[in-house]
Parts: C-alpha cells; sequence; structure tokens
C-alpha cells in the first residue's frame, strides 16, 4: 500500500507550527503508549527470550545466542507443527473461498427463497471459535456425538465411531479443518456476495449481448472482477489458519497422539500438551518464528493484493 | 479502486504458501532434532556429545549417561530447616478472618463436593476464610501456576502426582511437613504410601488430600454370558487376556478389555502402574527419589513384554483401543455401547461414582448399576500393589505467616478423618487414613457398597518396597506424553522394542535437558 | 442477511427457468442442509433433557428449558456476557477514539518524524497477537492485572488497523472542506468533530463491528490471565463450563451453553446488520 506522507493541510504559517506539533504528539501518544506497551516491547522481549532457555518460571535463564533458533527451527516439533499449520491452511483456504464463491454466485440470483439461503450462509459469522468448537464437537464425538450415532453413517465411515473423527490420526486435522470452513463460511459468503454486488452490471450484460454462456460470463466477467475480493478473503482466511488454536485446544488437544496430527503452531507455544510450554525460552522462540512465518506470507500476500486498499464500495 | 490491476494476482496466495513450503522443505532436510535440545548443544547437560556438535542438536548422546550419576543434586537429603518454615501458631495472633485461595481443578461432582467441604469449614470458625478457584483441570493449574508472578499466586494449590518434582523445583512452597510439625500433627496416622508419593529427599512436600489409583472395571452380566464367574475377576494381565478371549469367541460381548492411549490413562498413567506391579523401576536412582533420574528404564523387557501385550490383544480382536481421547471418558462410554459393547476397561477408582450416577440417568440402557463391578487392576502377577494417583496440597511460601498458617489449618481440616471419611464416600476417592474408613458415612458405604473398597484396599496391600514408590520426574508429564505416543505407535502396529528405545531415548534427553534448566 | 438483490441479480438469468433453476436451488438446498445441521442438533441438544439426545436428535421431542437453566446458572454465563459485553464495548470505545485521533493527526497535521511514527504503526500492524502474548501475560501479571478488566481490555486499546483505515477516509476528506473550515476558524478538534466524522460515520460504524466482534471472539488472552472464575469472559466461561460438567448424562449443558453464548451476538449482528459488510470487509486494509 502506498504512503502519503504529504499533509494535506500543511499550508499553515510557521507561527502554528509548534502547536501543530504538540497537537500531533497528544492525538498520537494514547495510541503510541499502548502499541509500544503492549506490541512492540513485548516482541523485542520475546525475540530476546528465545536465545534463551529457562525453566518453567522463566528463571535459570541461559542464553544460548542466535544459533537457538536455528535449532528450534530445525526441530522435528517445529517443523512438524508448521507442516500441520500448512496442511491446515490448505485444508481450510481453497475449500473456504471456493465454497463462498460458489455460494454466493448461487444465490446471487432472483430465485424463490434466495433471502432465506443467504441469512442461512450468513449465520455462522454470529459464532466465536469456541461455539462453533463446542457444536462440532457435540456433532463428531463418537460416543456422544450425533453424527457419530447415525446407524447407517457410522456403518458407511466406520471411523466416526472407532476411534472417532476427532481421535483418528487420518482424519483429526480434516475434521477441525471442516469446523473451521463452516465457522469462516459467514464471513466468506456476506464479503464474497458484497464484492458480487459491486460488479457492474453492464459488463454482465454486454457479455450477455455478445452471446456469451453463463459458465463464460462466470469465467470471463464475474471471476476477475472478483479477483481481489477473493484474494482477500484468501489473505483473511490463511491468517486466521496460521493463527487456529480456539479450535484445536477444545476439539483435539493437539492430538491425536502418536503423530500430534493436530499441533499447529499457535498450539505448540500455547497448548497444554506441548513441549513448549514449561520453557518461557522455547515458548517464545517458537512464537517469534511464528511471526516470521506470517510475515513472509504477509510479504507475499501485500504484493498479491498491490496497492490496492479496499473497504466496502468507496 | 484499481480492482483490474489486481485481476492476475488471485493466484498469489497460493503461491506464497508453496513458496513457505518449499523454503522450510528446504531448509528441514538436514534433519531435526528434539525442540526439547534447541539451544542445548552449548550447554550439553548430563550428555557426552562431542563439543564440536554445533548444529544437530538432536544427535546429542543421551544413552551414555551412566545410570547412577547423580546431577545436580535437588533432591538429596534437604534437612527441614533449610526450608521455608511454618509457623502456625502465626492464625492465632492474626487480627480478623485470614482470607485464602485455593486453585484445583476439581470439576463436575467433585467440585460440588469440594465445595460442601469448604463451606462447612468456612462457616465452623472464623480465623479463616477459604476461596475456591476453579482452574478448569489439572494441567491448567500447573500452567497458571508456573506462569504466574509471585503476587498472582494462591496461598494454597492442587496438583497431580506428576508434578511433584516439577513444583518442589519452583522453590516456592512451604514443605507440609514444616506446617505438621510445627502444628503437632502426627503424620503417622497418614497411610504411608500416600505420604511418601509425595515426599522427595525425604521431605514431605505436599499433603495428599484426594487419592485415587487405576482399578478394573467389569461387566458382570457379560461375565457372565460369556461362561466366566462375575465374582472372579481376572487379576492378572493373562488372565485378562484368556476372559478377553472367552468374552469374544462366545459372542457375550464385541470386546473384552477397552483400553486407551492417553498420557493420564493407559499410555502414561497405567505404564508406571504396570512397572511397579512388577516390582520394577521405572527410571533409576529408586524412580528418582533417592536422587534425581537421570535415565528412564521402561524400554527394558516388561516394558517390551507390556507392549506387545497390548498390541496382540488389540491386533487379535480380543482388546478395543479407544485411542487419546479428549474428554477420558470414551473408555467409560464403550462399555455402554449399544451395539459393539466392550466388557472391562481400566479407570481411575475416582470415577465410580460417576459412571455409578451415569447408568443410574439412564444414559446406557443396556447396563444397569449392578451389573457393573470393580476389581484391582491386573498386572504382571497378580501383587497387588497400586502407586498413588489423584492429587495433593501445595501451601505457597512467601505469603506471609498468616496466610501459612491458614492454609495449613484449612489443610488439616481436609484430610481431617471425618473430611476424608465424607469425600470419599462421595466422589470414590480412597481416604488417605485408615481411621476415616471406620467412620461415617464411609463405613456404610465400604460395607453396602464393596465396589468403593477395592481401591483402599489396594493401597493397604501395597508392600512396603522401593518399586512401590511411584516415579519422580522433573518433566514428568512430557514422560508419559513419550509412553503413551509409544503405545499408540505400538497399537497401530509399531515395534514394542523399536517404540519403547525411541521414547526412552527422548525421554532421558528430557531428564537432561530439566536437570540443566534446574541447574541454571 | 446483510445483502440486497438490486445489483447481484440480473434479469438475463431467470428467464431460463427449467432443470437449471432446479439444479441450482438443489445445490443451495443441500449446502443449506449441511450448514443448517450443526446449529439445528445444537438448538435439540440444548432443549432436550441429557439421556434423550441421543435417542432420535433430529426429532423434537421431550423438549425442556431445564438444560439451558442449568447451562446458565452452572455456567454462570449470565456473568461472562457480562465480562464480555464490558470488555468489547471498553475495547471498542477505545479504539475508536484513538484510531481517530492518530488518523487524524497522520493525515492532517504536521509534525516531527512522522515518518518515524508512522512506520512504528505499521510494524504493529504486522506483528501476530499469539507472537506477543507470551510477554503480555508477565506484563500484566506484574501490573497487577490478572482476573481484571484492565487486564483483559488494556493490551487492545489502541489498534494500528484502525489508525489506518480512518487515515485512508479521512484522506479522501476534500481539501476544500479543511480550507473552508480554516476560514470559519475552525481548529483541527473542531473540524476533526464537526466536519470530519461525520464524513466517516459508516467507517466508523465498520470500525466499530469489527472491533467488537475481534474482542468479544477472543479466546487465547482471556485464557491466560483468568485464575478466577468471575473474571472469565463468555468464551473461556465455555471452555470451563465444558470441561466442568463431564457428567455423562448431563454432556449436552455446554451445548446448551453454546446457544446461549452465540444468542447475543447474532442479536447484535442482526441490528447491526448495515454496518456487517463494511465491518467484515474492513480487514482488507490489514491484508
Amino acid at each position: 500500500m502506498t504512503v502519503a506522507l504529504t499533509p494535506v493541510s500543511s499550508r499553515r504559517r510557521g507561527s502554528g507550527r509548534a502547536r501543530e506539533s504538540l497537537l500531533a504528539l497528544a492525538m498520537l501518544a494514547p495510541s503510541i503508549v499502548i502499541l509500544v506497551t503492549f506490541v512492540l516491547y513485548p516482541l523485542g522481549r520475546a525475540v530476546f527470550l528465545g536465545r534463551q532457555r529457562c525453566d518453567a518460571q522463566a528463571r535459570n535463564c541461559r542464553t544460548n545466542g542466535w544459533g537457538q533458533y536455528l535449532d528450534i527451527a530445525k526441530s522435528d516439533e517445529f517443523q512438524h507443527a508448521l507442516w500441520v499449520t500448512v496442511k491446515f491452511a490448505l485444508l481450510t483456504v481453497p475449500v473456504g473461498v471456493l465454497l463462498g464463491l460458489g455460494l454466493a454466485v448461487l444465490a446471487d440470483k432472483h430465485l424463490r427463497g434466495v433471502r432465506f439461503f443467504r441469512t442461512v450462509f450468513s449465520s455462522t459469522v454470529a459464532t466465536s471459535v469456541a461455539v462453533a468448537s463446542l457444536m462440532w464437537l457435540f456433532l463428531l464425538q463418537p460416543s456422544r456425538g450425533v453424527l457419530a450415532n447415525i446407524d447407517w453413517l457410522n456403518s458407511l465411515f466406520p471411523v466416526m465411531k472407532r476411534p472417532g473423527l476427532l481421535n483418528d490420526p487420518g482424519t483429526a486435522l480434516t475434521s477441525v479443518a471442516v469446523s473451521s470452513i463452516w465457522a469462516n463460511l459467514g464471513f466468506t459468503f456476506i464479503v464474497v456476495t458484497a464484492g458480487l454486488q459491486s460488479i457492474p452490471r453492464e459488463l454482465h450484460e454486454s457479455a450477455y449481448v455478445d452471446g456469451a454462456s453463463p459458465w463464460r460470463r462466470f469465467t470471463d466477467v464475474t471471476v476477475p472482477m472478483l479477483s481481489p475480493t477473493l484474494v482477500f478473503v484468501a489473505v483473511v482466511l490463511t491468517s486466521r489458519a496460521f493463527q487456529a488454536y480456539g479450535e484445536i485446544d477444545l476439539l483435539t488437544n493437539g492430538g491425536p497422539t502418536p503423530q500430534d496430527s493436530t499441533t499447529t503452531l499457535t498450539y505448540l507455544v500455547y497448548g497444554s500438551s506441548s513441549v513448549a510450554r514449561s520453557d518461557a525460552g522455547l515458548q517464545s522462540g517458537v512464537a517469534v518464528l511464528l511471526f516470521v512465518v506470517l510475515l513472509a506470507l504477509s510479504a507475499l500476500q501485500l504484493r498479491g493484493l498491490g496497492r490496492r486498499v479496499h473497504y466496502g464500495n468507496e | 479502486m484499481s480492482r483490474r490491476h489486481t485481476a492476475r494476482r488471485g493466484r498469489t496466495t497460493t503461491l506464497a504458501a508453496a513458496v513457505l513450503v518449499a523454503s522450510f522443505a528446504a531448509a528441514c532436510s538436514s534433519g531435526g532434532g528434539s525442540l526439547q535440545n534447541a539451544g542445548n548443544t552449548t550447554i550439553a547437560p548430563a550428555t557426552t556429545a562431542a563439543p564440536g556438535d554445533t548444529l544437530a542438536p538432536g544427535v546429542t548422546d543421551t544413552t551414555a549417561a551412566p545410570g547412577t550419576t547423580a546431577a545436580p543434586s535437588t533432591t538429596a537429603a534437604t534437612p527441614l530447616d533449610s526450608l521455608p518454615p511454618c509457623p502456625t501458631d502465626a492464625l492465632a495472633t492474626a487480627d480478623g478472618p485470614v482470607e485464602i485461595t485455593f486453585w484445583h481443578g476439581m470439576t463436575a461432582e467433585l467440585e460440588k463436593q469440594l465445595t460442601a467441604l469448604t463451606d462447612q469449614y468456612n462457616a465452623s470458625q472464623s480465623a479463616v476464610k477459604v476461596t475456591l478457584q476453579n482452574q478448569g483441570g489439572y494441567e491448567q493449574v500447573i500452567d497458571k501456576y508456573l506462569q504466574s508472578g509471585q503476587g498472582s499466586r494462591p496461598e494454597l494449590v492442587q496438583a497431580p502426582e506428576y508434578a511433584v518434582q516439577s513444583f518442589r523445583d519452583t522453590d516456592s512452597f512451604i514443605p507440609v511437613e514444616a506446617c505438621a510439625e510445627s502444628a503437632g500433627f502426627d503424620r503417622s496416622v497418614l497411610l504411608p504410601s500416600a505420604v511418601n508419593a509425595y515426599s522427595t529427599g525425604g521431605v514431605q512436600w505436599a499433603m495428599p488430600f484426594n487419592v485415587s489409583n487405576p482399578v478394573l472395571f467389569y461387566n458382570k452380566k457379560i461375565f457372565a454370558a460369556a461362561g466366566l464367574d462375575p465374582e472372579a475377576p481376572p487379576r492378572t494381565l493373562d488372565e485378562m487376556l484368556a476372559a478377553s478371549k472367552q468374552i469374544v469367541e462366545s459372542g457375550a460381548a464385541k470386546y473384552g478389555l477397552v483400553l486407551d492411549t492417553s498420557f493420564d490413562g493407559g499410555g502414561g498413567w497405567y505404564v508406571e502402574q504396570w512397572f511397579a506391579k512388577a516390582g520394577e523401576f521405572y527410571a533409576n536412582n529408586d524412580n528418582g527419589r533417592s536422587a534425581p533420574a537421570t535415565e528412564v528404564l521402561f524400554d527394558n523387557q516388561t516394558g517390551v513384554d507390556l507392549m506387545a501385550y497390548l498390541q496382540q490383544g488389540v491386533a487379535d480382536g480380543w482388546f478395543f483401543n479407544v485411542g487419546d481421547n479428549v474428554s477420558g471418558q470414551d473408555a467409560f462410554l464403550k462399555l455402554a455401547d449399544a451395539e459393539e459393547p466392550g466388557a472391562m476397561t481400566i479407570g481411575t477408582s475416582a470415577a465410580l461414582g460417576t459412571v455409578l450416577a451415569a447408568i443410574a440417568a439412564g444414559i446406557a440402557p443396556n447396563v444397569a448399576a449392578d451389573d457393573v463391578s470393580v476389581s484391582p487392576m491386573p498386572g504382571p502377577n497378580g501383587v497387588a500393589t497400586v502407586l498413588v494417583g489423584g492429587a495433593s496440597l501445595w501451601i505457597t511460601a512467601d505469603k506471609g505467616d498468616a496466610q501459612a498458617a491458614a492454609a495449613w489449618d484449612y489443610v488439616a481440616y481436609l484430610i481431617s478423618a471425618q473430611s476424608q471419611a465424607t469425600w470419599a464416600s462421595a466422589t470414590g476417592y480412597v481416604p488417605i487414613r485408615p481411621d476415616a474408613a471406620d467412620l461415617e458415612p464411609l463405613a456404610t458405604t465400604y460395607a453396602s457398597d464393596p465396589r468403593f473398597a477395592v481401591a483402599y484396599t489396594s493401597l493397604v496391600e501395597t508392600p512396603d518396597v522401593p518399586t512401590a514408590i511411584g516415579p519422580l520426574l522433573g518433566p514428568q508429564r512430557e514422560v508419559r506424553v513419550l509412553t503413551a505416543r509409544a503405545l499408540a505407535t505400538v497399537l497401530n502396529g509399531g515395534d514394542p522394542q523399536q517404540a519403547l528405545t525411541e521414547a526412552a531415548t527422548q525421554a532421558d534427553a528430557l531428564l537432561a535437558d530439566y536437570a540443566a534448566r534446574q541447574a541454571g | 442477511m446483510a445483502t440486497s438483490d438490486t445489483t447481484g441479480a440480473i434479469g438475463i438469468d431467470h428467464v431460463r427457468p427449467g432443470w437449471r433453476t432446479a439444479a441450482r436451488f438443489a445445490v443451495l438446498a443441500l449446502v443449506a442442509v449441511c450448514v443448517l445441521l450443526p446449529v439445528y442438533t445444537t438448538l435439540l441438544a440444548a432443549l432436550k433433557p441429557g439421556g434423550k439426545v441421543l435417542d432420535r436428535p433430529f426429532v423434537p421431542e421431550h423438549l425442556t428449558l431445564s438444560v439451558l437453566r442449568d447451562a446458565w446458572t452452572e455456567g454462570r454465563l449470565g456473568r461472562y456476557l457480562w465480562n464480555s459485553t464490558v470488555v468489547a464495548v471498553v475495547v471498542t470505545a477505545a479504539q475508536l477514539v484513538t484510531s481517530v485521533l492518530a488518523a487524524y493527526a497522520f493525515a492532517f497535521l504536521r509534525f516531527p518524524l512522522k515518518t518515524f511514527w508512522f512506520a512504528v504503526f505499521l510494524a504493529t500492524l504486522l506483528v501476530p497477537l499469539e507472537t506477543t502474548l507470551v510477554v503480555n501475560r508477565r506484563i500484566v501479571d506484574s501490573l497487577g492485572w490478572l482476573n481484571s478488566y484492565q487486564g483483559l481490555a488494556v493490551p487492545f486499546l489502541a489498534t494500528a488497523f484502525g489508525t489506518f483505515l480512518m487515515r485512508q477516509v479521512f484522506m479522501q476528506i476534500p481539501k476544500e472542506l479543511r480550507e473552508a473550515a480554516v476560514m470559519d476558524g475552525l481548529g483541527h478538534l473542531g473540524f476533526l468533530r464537526e466536519v470530519a466524522l461525520p464524513l466517516v460515520r459508516p467507517t466508523l460504524g465498520a470500525l466499530a463491528l469489527f472491533s467488537f466482534l475481534a474482542s468479544w471472539n477472543q479466546y487465547l488472552w482471556p485464557n491466560l490471565i483468568t485464575t478466577e472464575e468471575d473474571m472469565n469472559t463468555v468464551q473461556t466461561g465455555l471452555r470451563l463450563l465444558n470441561a466442568s460438567v463431564p457428567d455423562i448424562e448431563r454432556f449436552n449443558v455446554p451445548i446448551a451453553g453454546t446457544v446461549i453464548a452465540a444468542l447475543p451476538i447474532a442479536l447484535v449482528l442482526i441490528v447491526f446488520q448495515r454496518q456487517l459488510v463494511r465491518g467484515l470487509t474492513a480487514g482488507a486494509v490489514k491484508g
């Protein structure tokens, strides 16, 4: 995004300068105090701590130097968590975007009951991660879950009951991803629908006049015009995937063992069954590396977004 | 705004992910190592790794640490004098009621009972006022305690048996032995096994409160249908396998034993129990009781036999593995399963009350409360030995004399014979003192429903030998996770020896790492 | 929900009834069933006694409010909803104020080190919450703010995201307006209050909803700094409720808790439908 540093109103006489500066600082001060105290300082401190190994109370710290970051990055646990996180993103983001796009396009017509469908698809925006996760926990638990106890369903998929979708190393991550996709659908659907509605209808009409089939109009008009919105949705979903914690905490606790199939990076930092938990140094180290990974992602995504800054329909 | 310019960029996100994966995959190829070893190359604790061996922390040679080498000996006999004192007379001189906070991990019915006991205590006297704070489980209690600064900590904490060493090593507690001594409390009324479990370095650090141990739950109706004697449940592992086989083959139930692989169940806690039952140490230096353990021993033949046994039972279809479940109830629920029930499971004795209540509420229409029976957990040789599980009470230091005295007063109340009788009767926990078993309502409970007495009897019958005092490891929870992982691997077809060796190697590294961080 | 049929619906498409429409309808209906399934089963489970939930999970029978009542009292959801509301309202209000002030300074004022401060704000935008919370917990602890509204709210009282969002709209205000205001003798604060803010009201609304939702949905942070039951938010309260009522026969109490927890936010979203789309797409600046 471009950063215009030229003040809009700078045509003031020199006498007012000092006062203007003071006013500016006064206006910035509340934000600066908060951001420095609770974002920048903790970041710096975490970077510093990440070079150390401590006991669980963050005492007895030994500084091992920057090489410790390399050790952490190379450790099995970190790489496993990174891989799980990437898998989780690959499971949730493309499906989430496509589902949002598909449903928004299908529901973007005069069709009987379209309003009802829109309400349904938007509805999951009202669920927080805790609410959504507990709802899915209740569907999937092998012994008490509603889905797991439908006879024909679990005779078709025995894994639902034995050992249960969330308890089987092969299906746990996908199951968490499904709950996540569901919870994100409301957001995706609303945003894509808004994007669709801002496409000038003349474009569709001229394509129609040119004899383009509905599919061609979709690929040649809708998708290109919608791509900024889709990129935005993908960016948000990706960052949500990389920061996923609540759903893991409630649904699987990072398990099942032995593969730790759902231990994502964030869970590796904060999860109650994480090995990093008992060492403030390791915890900070992994947290900082999570930042580095997200930074790399944002750099790529900002390029993807270009200098487009999009809010609402302005 | 310029949407058109970005029309081509839709793919970038996918690309970004791909680039990241690629770059990390490249970095990975050099081979990993354990997170716990990150940075340890400069410390090289208790290992004989070559000094130049810098950026390969995973290959530190932990097996080379000789078994009995005492590491920095934090647990070597610590005289009580050098530890924080517990002036229990400070309560008398305090003005006004002393307010203390108790962090606990008791949930559901257990929380209700604890609240009832505490309300009664608060009402019975005016010197101390206890506020309960439920942290939602032991894990949360431990995490929050360790992460909190001294000022944010409560006066009293409940912690499970696997946290003993790590809690002791925080140097933030008053040993309850000091309080007992100061208050003239005679500890000989307590079960020695319960006291021993919470002692290290010759000092009793915490007071056992809710003691439990694993027992065998089984369905008598299924036993009878299979032609087994419902009153003679299996005592040994071999008998358990034979019974399972008979149950399955007779068609009385789909499975015999139902087991799980969680760290606080089949994968961790029970493994420790089975070693004690076999009369073997789980870790060196007398299970870490005479000096900090530097090496685990569970990868020996006993361990391999145990893993192979469980693997065989599952592979042949006699046992059923519910895996690692968040709720910790799936094994019990499998016994109540309508279509494919199991006949037995191993579970904590503390669950008995909950299980019976659940059946009474009609959650399992095909199981009646009277069908459920309880017997000692089968072991390799039928010896009664059980290790103390459950949790204990820790008094925080540096909170002030009156606070420490108040905390002790409350602890003394919770472990009084009457409180223990009430508590054990309501919950299924084991009283920590024999005289409680003679008091009401526990005496009636034990007489009228012998199922509740099984865990208590096992504990009383446990022989007084060093192997019958459980392992004490700094990273005990993490080590249990390792054995749980090994068991899960084995039950999925892994090689028992290989899985255990791997787990033991990692466990030894954890011990070394822990020792290095304590030495600070 | 928040959408209208004006631009998206193109007349050209409904001249073709028949199988195409039927197929479209079928797909929509199928997905709608899938989306509603968890909601429906959750509602039913919350309205049945625990022992009856799994008998016929899709049939509304044996309905009762007692489980919801249990969830409300045992889960102390009244208290937790209140906590969440206090924190979310305070955070939202504060974020609006701090963002508007800082954004105004960046958009309209000249002051030394402007580039530097801008870079500082920009940098904070890139730092994920998850990286700083390890240290923030210790900061809040040392301030004695565990288990307090300060602890829950203060770290989030300012947001670089909101600042950039507001700055962006401020910069679209025509210079002529500012010049006219100067002519009228309006100072900066007067201009902000009387001219700028009314112009950017839609964006303010969007930011408010965005901040409110973000604060309301916080999970990790309240989990980290709460050790007293009274100070849970509704999210951590649900976690506690899920851990605290594991009685097999009453396993649907936490389910009922989710229903109670979701209701207020659903109401908020229905009331603020108009802000919702903007609130959600507002995040685009963050990237």
